[in-house]
């Protein structure tokens, strides 16, 4: 039953987040300016992990390297949101060198870790557990700069419609620090608080997005 | 004093679509007008506004008017960049 609560909700999230990647890719695609391309990345490297995490909770296919992988994935998103969030605030003209360095940087390196996982497979499955803690705070002080970003540019320009976006990563976050709970004393109550809190956290940049491409439909019918 | 952003040229594009649009219903279109309201210099607005002629966005024929293309680019451009104010992004 737990197990099967577990999967829905990770297959759930994974839809949840490809949805998104629809709607995220669109500040890309209309400005071609690489900087916007990190909320894409970022939302579809979240999804994978889910769907990384839903096989690797099923037991249908588990191999060790898939947490690593799983886990690797989610920080990388984490990571991409946050530099796209750096870098939206800078010019373009100014910061592009920085950012084609920055994303070719992550790029490798993301590619590098993969390799050792799968070239040092009994080094890295001995160290999941110790390294897993500091993996999660790394992904709580992201999502806080990432908090802290979006809620400064709604107190600039205060509109109802932009405090839901610091909400959505608040509730992220929240989720994180949960999970580092859930680890440190198995305290299930934190864990399916942090699967409720990243559920609310998706529907609400599900409801931004559809909102805001939806409302737009309307007033031009 | 207050420093004004530097605007690239899809910025620029999208300010003047936006300008053109609100004027649709004027019977004859006023380039300094459109000049002072987008705040660029003259020259470099008819280079811009022969770019979007070129791109099918707009019509110059009698007086300045947005093309069926270019009325459904200024929605999605609106759109993109209220979903990127909702989101907190800045773009400038």
């Amino acid at each position: 039953m737990y197990q099967e609560a577990r999967i829905t909700v990770e297959v759930v999230s994974a839809i949840i987040c490809f949805i998104l990647v629809r709607y995220m890719i669109k500040p890309y695609s209309l400005t071609r300016e690489g900087r916007y391309i990190g909320l894409p990345l970022g939302f579809a490297f979240l999804g994978i992990s889910y769907v990384i995490a839903a096989f690797a909770y099923s037991e249908l296919y588990f191999v060790s390297e898939l947490l690593w992988i799983q886990l690797l994935t989610r920080t990388f998103a984490f990571v991409f949101l946050a530099v796209t969030y750096y870098f939206s605030n800078k010019p373009s003209k100014n910061t592009r060198l920085l950012w084609d360095i920055t994303f070719s940087l992550l790029i490798v390196s993301l590619i590098a870790l993969f390799l050792v996982i799968f070239i040092f497979p009994q080094v890295v499955s001995s160290n999941y557990n110790s390294s897993q803690m500091y993996i999660r705070v790394f992904n709580v002080i992201c999502l806080s700069y990432i908090v802290i970003h979006t809620l400064r540019s709604h107190i600039r320009k205060p509109d109802p419609t932009t405090i839901w976006i610091p909400l959505g990563f608040i509730l992220f976050a929240i989720s994180q620090y949960s999970l580092l709970f859930w680890y440190t004393d198995n305290s299930l109550a934190a864990f399916t608080g942090s699967l409720t809190l990243r559920l609310m956290a998706l529907v609400v940049f599900l409801a931004v997005a559809y909102l805001s491409f939806a409302e737009g439909k309307r007033t031009e019918k | 004093m207050k420093k004004i952003p530097r605007r690239d040229k899809l910025k620029i594009y999208g300010d003047l679509l936006s300008v053109l649009y609100s004027e649709a219903n004027t019977e004859k279109i006023v380039l300094t007008r459109i000049q002072t309201r987008i705040n660029v210099p003259f020259d470099r607005l008819k280079n811009y506004i022969l770019e979007l002629n070129k791109l099918g966005l707009i019509q110059d024929e009698k007086t300045l008017k947005l093309t069926e293309k270019g009325k459904q680019y200024l929605i999605e451009y609106e759109r993109v960049l209220d979903f990127m104010k909702r989101m907190g992004l800045t773009y400038q």
